[in-house]
């Protein structure tokens, strides 16, 4: 004999109708060829910095006969520890949801916005110190890269903190429930995406 | 404290938090199947190594120019 509670729960996970069952498997995949298409479109920007890097005679380059400082390596791992951080309450949420906790999914869901946006934060901060220090966009290869790859992250990130913050009102608005929560999975999986291609952009910007 | 040690003593202490926390998960995810659940021990493994990454540049074994 099931208790209450066990039948309660087992009641909010049997609600998966027909159409979203045949349906999700082909938008996981849609939204993995999604994944791997912007994977392609950062490939490219990173294999052209590579170029530029490796073809270049010294590194950082010489601007106006000054040769351009290195990027700060420890403020670039205070936020990278954020960003990564980020991914492991996006984790958190996800499996607070699967079982059914919902309070908990909203905590550590909103950790993790304000986790991005702290990471946003710290990305002017270092756009502002990096401008000071004389890499300009236009100015060398060197800022050329740095800004179009971490402003290309940035954006993304962005567009992630936007993302989630709309997964949270429609959560809130009972649009997913125990068993049909494919946009919070999408969310995700898009968010840990953003994760690690800032692994790719710490090691070549600041490690390399 | 000069700022630069600040940062890294942060960061150290984020990183291994982090690295921690993201390989209890992938340890819990380990045994999930199914595309999605393959993606994510894959996106968190390599954060993981973002983590490890971090940590030896607080530690100045990497980034050192």
């Amino acid at each position: 004999m099931k208790s209450i509670e066990m039948q309660a729960v087992e009641a909010r996970y049997n609600d998966v109708d027909a159409v979203y069952h045949e349906t999700r498997d082909l938008r996981l995949l849609g939204f993995v060829f999604f994944l791997i298409s912007d994977c392609i479109l950062f490939s490219s920007f990173i294999f052209a910095y590579v170029y530029l890097r490796t073809s270049a005679p010294t590194w950082p380059p010489f601007v106006d006969g000054h040769q351009l400082p290195w990027f700060d390596t420890s403020y670039a791992a205070l936020n990278s520890v954020v960003l990564f951080g980020s991914g492991v309450t996006m984790h958190y949420a996800l499996e607070n949801w699967k079982h059914l906790n919902r309070q908990a999914f909203y905590a550590w869901l909103v950790a993790t916005i304000i986790l991005g946006l702290a990471f946003l934060g710290g990305q002017a901060h270092e756009w502002t110190g990096v401008l000071q220090a004389g890499v300009t966009w236009p100015g060398s290869t060197m800022g050329a890269s740095f800004f179009t790859l971490t402003g290309l992250h940035g954006f993304h990130v962005f567009i992630g903190v936007c993302y989630l913050t709309i997964l949270g009102i429609q959560a809130h608005k009972g649009v997913y429930t125990g068993s049909k929560y494919f946009g919070l999975t999408a969310g995700t999986l898009y968010w840990h995406f953003v994760d690690v291609i800032w692994v790719a952009l710490f090691f070549l910007f600041y490690l390399w | 404290m000069t700022a630069a040690l600040l940062e890294r003593t942060i960061a150290l202490i984020g990183a291994i938090v982090v690295a921690v926390t993201a390989c209890v998960q992938l340890k819990d995810d380990w045994k999930a199947s199914g595309l999605d659940a393959v993606i994510t021990k894959l996106l968190l493994g390599l954060m993981a190594f973002g983590c490890v990454l971090a940590l030896l540049a607080a530690l100045n074994v990497v980034g050192v120019h």
